[in-house]
C-alpha cells in the first residue's frame, strides 16, 4: 500500500514538475534519417553519425517541486565530438509538434555552426544563434517564438544572459544551445599498443550501434592480466557500479548489461578485448559439420609486389583453390523474397532497354537507310542486301566476377543477431538471383589468407556452372576465414576474367576493410600490392570496382581504385539491396 | 539578334579563343546545367562561327554525324550530316553528352581532332580537308559511374580540356538576376539554398541542383509565384523522388522562404 501511494505521489509530482508536452513529443527515431540529410545539407562532416544522448547532470537551482520530484537535475543536451553528434531522444518543450520538430533542426543547424568548449558556451551559442537568425527566415521565426516561450515558462533561463560566462554551466541549461562534449576533458585512450588484429577490429566496431552514448569515463584496464580478484572483500562492493560493457566486441553484450547501462548514469568502458575465443578459433578452425572443404590440387604460385624493393616477388604467394563439398542445396530464403520482388521491378525496367541491331539479312523492320545506301552504291552485290533491323533484348556482352572478402572480421556483428558475413551471404544470393534473371554471365569466388603460404580461394560458382540450388547451398556454407591478402585475390580473379570472351569484364570486390595479413602484408605494403594488382587487372581489360562497408574506406579506396570506382555502403544491412542496384547502375 | 548572355567563370573564354585560333579541339566537362551549352553558343557568336549542335544518344550512328544518301524522284543523293557541314563550311561542331554515344561511333572524330584535320567519307570516297574555321567541341558530364560508358582514352587525349563547375556565388547570383529577372535579394537566397544542397554527397542525392533549375525558380518567382512554392516545384521536386530527401529539402526551403499558409 505504501508503495502504491508512493508511486502515485511520485507520478503526480513528476508530472507537475515537468513542463513538457508529452502529447506533442517528437522522437529522434521518427526523423533521424531526415536529420542526417539535413546535417549534410548544412555542410556537416559526412563521417559523423547521429546518436541519442543520455541525460547529463548539471547543477542547477531547481524549483521547489522539481526538488521534490527529483527531476530537473539531469538534462538531455545536444553535443558533439569527433565521432558523432548527440541529440536528445525526444523533444517536447513546446506545445506544438511542428515547433518540437523544428527544435531538432535548430539543434542540427547549431551543431554545424559552433565549436563549444567549457569556456565559451554562451558566447559561441549566441554567435551561432545570431548567425542562423540572420541567414534563415524560418529559423528567425522559430527562435523568436521559442525564446519568448522558454523565457516565459522557464524563468530560470532568464538568469543566463550572455554576460555570464564561466558560471553559466551551473545554470539551467538552455535547450536551444549546444554543450561541450563530455569526453573533451578525458581524451580517448590510445590503443596503439594493441595488436594489429585488434586495431582492425576496432575500426569495424565504429559501425556499432550502441544507442545510448554514456558518460564514458575510460579506465585503463589493459594491464589486468587475468580474472582473479586480488583485493579485499569489502572493496568488491564498489564493483557494483562498474558494469563492463564490452565495446570491443559488440555482438556479445547481453540484455542485462544493456539494461543496467540504461539505468546507470555512468558506465566505465573497458578497453580490454574479451574476444579471446575468436583468436583461438582462428588457429584451430575445426570444421564441425559435414561440409567438406575439398582442395583442388596442391595450389599454384603467383607473384606479389614489394614496394620497398620495387620488384615482383616471383611465385611468392600460394593460391589454394577450394570447393565445398556436400553442401545442402537450398532455395532462395523466404526473407529475401520480398526484396527480390522489388529488385525484379527494377530489373524489368532494364529489360525494356532494348538495342537496335542493324544490317541484318532478315528482321522485324526494313531499315530505309541501308536500302538507300544499297541503291546509291555502284557495287550492288548481294552481300550488301542487309536491309533489315530488329529490336532485341539487350544481350549485355558482360562477364562479372564477384570476389568476396570473407576474412575473420566479417564475423563481427552489425546488430546482436546479424553478422557481416550473414549480410554478405544474403547479398550474394540476391545478387546472383538478379544476374541470373538478367542472363548476365557471372562467377562468385571468396578468399581469405594466412600469410603468403595459404591464400584460400573458394569457388562458389565459376563461369561455366549453372546457377542453381547447389550454388545457393555453397553461398550458405560460406564462413569467415582468416585475413585479407587482397592483392592475391585480385590477381587470381583477374586471371580468370581474362579468359572470358566478353567485351566487358567487371571485377566486383566486396570488402569490409583494408588489405591485411599476419605477416608484413599490412599498412603500406598491403595497399601498394593491392594497387599494383588493380593496375595489372586494368591492363588486362578488366574493370575493377570495389564495394565496401568500411566507413573509413574513403581514406584509401580512391588511391587504390580511382575516384569513380568504388562505393561505400554505410549501413551493412543494406548490402543485399544495394549490391544489385550498384551493378545495374554500372552496366546500364 | 540579341547577344547570348554568358558571364565567364574564370579563364575559359581566353582559352577557348586561343584554341579556336590554333585549331585545337576542346572538351568541356561539367555537371548538368552549369552552362556548358550556353558557353559554346556564346563563343560561337563571339567568334562569328555557326554552331552545329548534335546531342548524342546511344543509337547515334556515324552516318548521323557524317551524312547519308537520301532518295528523291531523280534517284539517290548525298546529304551532309552536321559534322560534314561544319567541316566543309567552317563553324563549330558541338557534340553534347558525347559519352552517351557508343565508343565506336566517336572514332570518326579521330582524324579531325588531330593535326590531320581531315574527314574521310567512305560512302562517297571523299576526303574533306577541314575549313580553317572548323572547330570541334565535345562535352560530357563526368558524374556518372558507369563501366560501359566513358570515352576511349584515345579519343579523350585529342582534346584540350576545360572543367566547368557551378559558378561562384556572386557570379551565379548575377546570372540568375539577369536570366530570370528576380531581384538580387531573392537571387542571393536561391544561391544560398543551392550552396547547401551542393554539400550533399552522391549517396544522399544523385546530382546537386543546377544553375538552370535556380533560374527556373527565379523565373517563377519573377512571374509572381510564391517563392516557397516556386522552389518546391522547380528545385525540390526535380532533384529527388525519395520521401526522406524531399522532406528535408522542403524543410530547407521553408527556412529560407516562409511558407504561406493560404495555399
Amino acid at each position: 500500500m505504501d508503495e502504491k501511494v508512493g508511486k502515485f505521489w511520485d507520478h503526480y509530482v513528476t508530472k507537475k514538475a515537468s513542463r513538457l508536452f508529452k502529447g506533442e513529443e517528437v522522437t529522434f527515431a521518427e526523423i533521424a534519417k531526415g536529420l542526417k540529410l539535413f546535417y549534410h545539407l548544412l555542410g556537416g562532416a559526412k563521417g559523423k553519425e547521429l546518436h541519442i544522448t543520455d541525460k547529463r547532470s548539471i547543477q542547477t537551482s531547481r524549483t521547489l517541486t522539481e526538488k521534490f520530484s527529483g527531476t530537473g537535475k539531469t538534462f538531455f543536451l545536444a553535443w558533439q565530438d569527433e565521432k558523432g553528434i548527440y541529440l536528445p531522444a525526444s523533444l517536447a518543450y513546446f506545445p506544438l509538434k511542428t515547433h518540437n520538430e523544428m527544435h531538432y533542426y535548430w539543434l542540427i543547424a547549431m551543431l554545424s555552426n559552433v565549436t563549444v568548449n567549457t569556456q565559451n558556451i554562451s558566447s559561441e551559442n549566441t554567435r551561432a544563434s545570431n548567425l542562423l537568425i540572420e541567414k534563415y527566415v524560418g529559423f528567425r521565426e522559430f527562435y523568436m517564438y521559442s525564446h519568448c516561450y522558454l523565457c516565459e515558462h522557464y524563468p530560470e533561463l532568464t538568469t543566463i544572459e550572455p554576460s555570464l560566462e564561466a558560471s553559466s554551466v551551473d545554470n539551467y541549461p538552455n535547450p536551444l544551445w549546444i554543450y561541450p562534449s563530455l569526453s573533451s576533458s578525458n581524451k580517448l585512450l590510445s590503443s596503439d599498443d594493441e595488436e594489429e588484429v585488434h586495431r582492425q577490429r576496432d575500426e569495424e566496431n565504429k559501425t556499432e550501434t550502441l544507442k545510448m552514448k554514456k558518460k564514458s569515463e575510460q579506465i585503463d584496464d589493459k594491464k589486468e592480466t587475468d580474472g582473479l580478484l586480488l583485493f579485499l572483500p569489502e572493496s568488491i562492493m564498489s564493483l557494483m557500479e562498474q558494469v563492463r560493457v564490452d565495446r570491443q566486441e559488440n555482438d556479445s553484450f547481453d540484455e542485462d548489461a544493456l539494461y543496467n547501462a540504461e539505468d546507470l548514469e555512468e558506465i566505465t568502458l573497458g578497453q580490454k578485448d574479451a574476444n579471446l575465443s575468436a583468436r583461438i578459433k582462428m588457429d584451430l578452425d575445426i570444421s564441425a559439420n559435414s561440409v567438406e572443404e575439398y582442395p583442388l590440387g596442391k595450389g599454384h604460385f603467383i607473384d606479389e609486389w614489394d614496394y620497398k624493393k620495387e620488384l615482383y616477388l616471383k611465385n611468392y604467394v600460394c593460391i589454394k583453390p577450394i570447393v565445398s563439398l556436400h553442401t545442402e542445396p537450398i532455395e532462395l530464403p523466404k526473407r529475401l523474397e520480398k526484396m527480390m520482388r522489388t529488385i525484379q521491378s527494377e530489373l524489368d525496367l532494364m529489360e525494356l532497354d532494348r538495342i537496335k541491331r542493324d544490317n541484318l539479312p532478315y528482321g522485324d523492320e526494313i531499315n530505309i537507310d541501308t536500302w538507300i545506301d544499297y541503291k546509291g552504291n555502284q557495287n550492288r552485290s548481294n552481300h550488301l542486301q542487309r536491309f533489315f533491323q530488329t529490336y532485341e533484348r539487350k544481350m549485355r556482352d558482360m562477364s562479372t566476377l564477384i570476389l568476396a572478402d570473407v576474412s575473420l572480421s566479417t564475423e563481427a556483428g552489425i546488430t546482436q543477431e546479424i553478422r557481416v558475413i550473414d549480410m554478405i551471404q544474403d547479398a550474394l544470393m540476391v545478387f546472383s538471383e538478379s544476374l541470373y534473371r538478367l542472363q548476365d554471365r557471372f562467377a562468385i569466388y571468396t578468399f581469405s589468407s594466412i600469410k603468403n603460404t595459404k591464400v584460400n580461394f573458394h569457388i562458389i560458382k565459376n563461369f561455366k556452372e549453372q546457377y542453381s540450388d547447389d550454388i545457393r547451398g555453397r553461398i550458405h556454407a560460406i564462413k569467415p576465414g582468416y585475413y585479407t591478402r587482397m592483392g592475391a585475390g585480385i590477381r587470381e580473379s583477374a586471371k580468370i576474367l581474362e579468359k572470358q570472351q566478353s567485351a566487358n569484364k567487371l571485377l566486383l570486390i566486396l570488402s569490409d576493410g583494408k588489405p591485411n595479413d599476419v605477416d608484413r602484408y599490412d599498412g603500406r605494403y598491403g595497399i601498394e600490392d593491392t594497387k599494383k594488382a588493380i593496375e595489372e587487372a586494368k591492363k588486362m581489360g578488366v574493370t575493377p570496382f570495389c564495394i565496401t562497408i568500411d566507413i573509413d574506406a574513403k581514406e584509401y579506396l580512391p588511391y587504390l581504385f580511382g575516384r569513380n570506382s568504388y562505393a561505400v555502403i554505410r549501413d551493412a544491412k543494406k548490402l543485399p539491396k544495394v549490391l544489385p542496384e550498384i551493378y545495374m547502375n554500372l552496366t546500364k | 539578334m540579341s547577344k547570348t548572355y554568358y558571364l565567364p567563370q574564370s579563364n575559359e573564354v581566353e582559352l577557348f579563343k586561343a584554341a579556336a585560333g590554333m585549331n585545337l579541339p576542346v572538351l568541356i566537362k561539367g555537371p548538368t546545367g552549369c552552362g556548358k551549352t550556353r558557353f559554346v553558343e556564346a563563343m560561337g557568336e563571339e567568334l562569328g562561327r555557326d554552331v552545329y549542335t548534335v546531342v548524342c544518344h546511344d543509337d547515334l550512328s556515324a552516318a548521323d554525324l557524317v551524312g547519308r544518301h537520301l532518295i528523291d524522284e531523280n534517284g539517290t543523293y548525298w546529304q551532309d550530316g552536321p559534322l560534314t557541314k561544319a567541316v566543309r563550311n567552317g563553324g563549330i561542331c558541338y557534340l553534347d553528352e558525347i559519352i552517351e554515344a557508343r565508343k565506336d561511333t566517336t572514332v570518326v572524330l579521330h582524324s579531325l581532332a588531330d593535326y590531320r584535320r581531315v574527314l574521310p567519307i567512305d560512302r562517297t570516297g571523299e576526303v574533306i580537308t577541314a575549313h580553317p574555321d572548323f572547330m570541334l567541341v565535345v562535352s560530357y558530364n563526368p558524374g556518372y559511374q558507369n563501366v560501359l560508358k566513358g570515352m576511349k582514352p584515345s579519343t579523350k587525349q585529342r582534346f584540350i580540356s576545360l572543367t566547368f563547375n557551378y559558378p561562384k556565388s556572386e557570379i551565379e547570383t548575377e546570372v540568375i538576376v539577369k536570366e530570370s529577372g528576380v531581384d538580387e535579394n531573392i537571387a542571393q537566397k536561391l544561391v544560398a539554398i543551392a550552396g547547401e544542397i551542393r554539400q550533399l554527397s552522391d549517396s544522399d542525392i544523385q546530382e546537386a541542383v543546377s544553375t538552370r533549375l535556380l533560374i527556373y525558380a527565379g523565373k517563377l518567382i519573377a512571374h509572381g509565384f510564391d517563392p516557397y512554392q516556386a522552389c518546391i516545384h522547380s528545385i525540390v521536386e526535380s532533384l529527388s523522388d525519395e520521401e526522406d530527401v524531399l522532406t528535408v529539402l522542403e524543410k530547407l526551403i521553408s527556412l529560407h522562404f516562409i511558407k504561406s499558409i493560404h495555399v
